[in-house]
């Protein structure tokens, strides 16, 4: 009578065990990742098959880019604050207004210009044809966005 | 219709010679009272007697337990997959929040 009951939770144990192995062995990896430094550029390596070489570069490219990004975001900032200014100041586009505005859109343009150049050098940094996938689904992510009333700089 | 009158025909006819097995009428009213007793055990404990009567023997019992083994490889590499594919959806976000002025909160 003992045996039969001993199998039956053998059976559901082993279950357990198998499940809960390869589940923590599967996923320690990703599950540690967003704790370590630079997590978005550790997934990019691990993503696109990067060597430390390219991933260095690449560590490298992203870390100036964010620097200009910055400060690009700092003169966007700037312009929106004048044209809010000037608009607070009329009840009509008045020349100045429409200068700013066009300031203000060439901005947000050289800022656009500027992240798919970024796009271009980190891919071509990759194997080409990870580049190749890189570049496609980071397009794809970015360009289709209605960018510029989700801008929160 | 012919054959119907003798198959009755050769039935009233036919005699049983061959005996009885010994104690046979103790053993009928032992079935009796057995099934009538099993009507009355609760369904999980038949059950369980079905169970464990099959679960005695090796081959059975071996069976269930790879079976079981494997059912769990198995939902354990299916939710391994299930998680690896939204971390990476996340952390794809993340990358071009990043890397989007448009996107991003946060620089």
């Amino acid at each position: 009578m003992k045996r039969p009951i001993i199998v039956l939770f053998a059976g559901i144990a082993l279950a357990a065990l198998a499940y809960c192995g390869v589940y923590y062995s599967g996923t320690a990896s990703c599950c540690r990742m967003p704790k370590g430094n630079a997590p978005e550029l550790t997934w990019l390596k691990q993503e696109f098959h990067l060597d430390d070489v390219e991933f260095k570069r690449i560590t490298e490219m992203h870390s100036a880019y964010l620097t200009g990004c910055a400060e690009r975001c700092r003169r966007i900032d700037q312009k929106n604050e004048e044209v809010a200014h000037l608009l607070a100041a009329s009840d009509h586009v008045t020349p100045e207004i429409e200068k700013a505005l066009k300031e203000s859109a060439l901005l947000r343009a050289d800022c656009q210009a500027k992240m798919l150049q970024h796009f271009y050098d980190v891919s071509r940094t990759m194997p080409p044809d990870q580049g190749r996938r890189y570049l496609a689904w980071v397009q794809q992510q970015t360009i289709p966005s209605d960018s510029h009333s989700q801008m929160h700089h | 219709m012919q054959s119907d009158q003798h198959l009755r025909q050769t039935l009233r006819e036919w005699k049983v010679e061959a005996p009885l097995p010994p104690r046979f009428q103790e053993q009928v009213w032992r079935r009796i009272e057995l099934t009538e007793a099993q009507d009355r055990t609760p369904a999980w404990v038949r059950i369980w007697e079905r169970m464990s009567a099959a679960l005695a023997r090796p081959s059975l019992a071996f069976s269930y337990i790879t079976l079981l083994l494997a059912a769990g490889l198995l939902a354990g590499y299916w939710q391994v997959h299930a998680t690896r594919a939204q971390a990476d959806e996340n952390m794809g976000a993340r990358y071009v929040q990043l890397v989007d002025p448009f996107l991003s909160p946060h620089h």
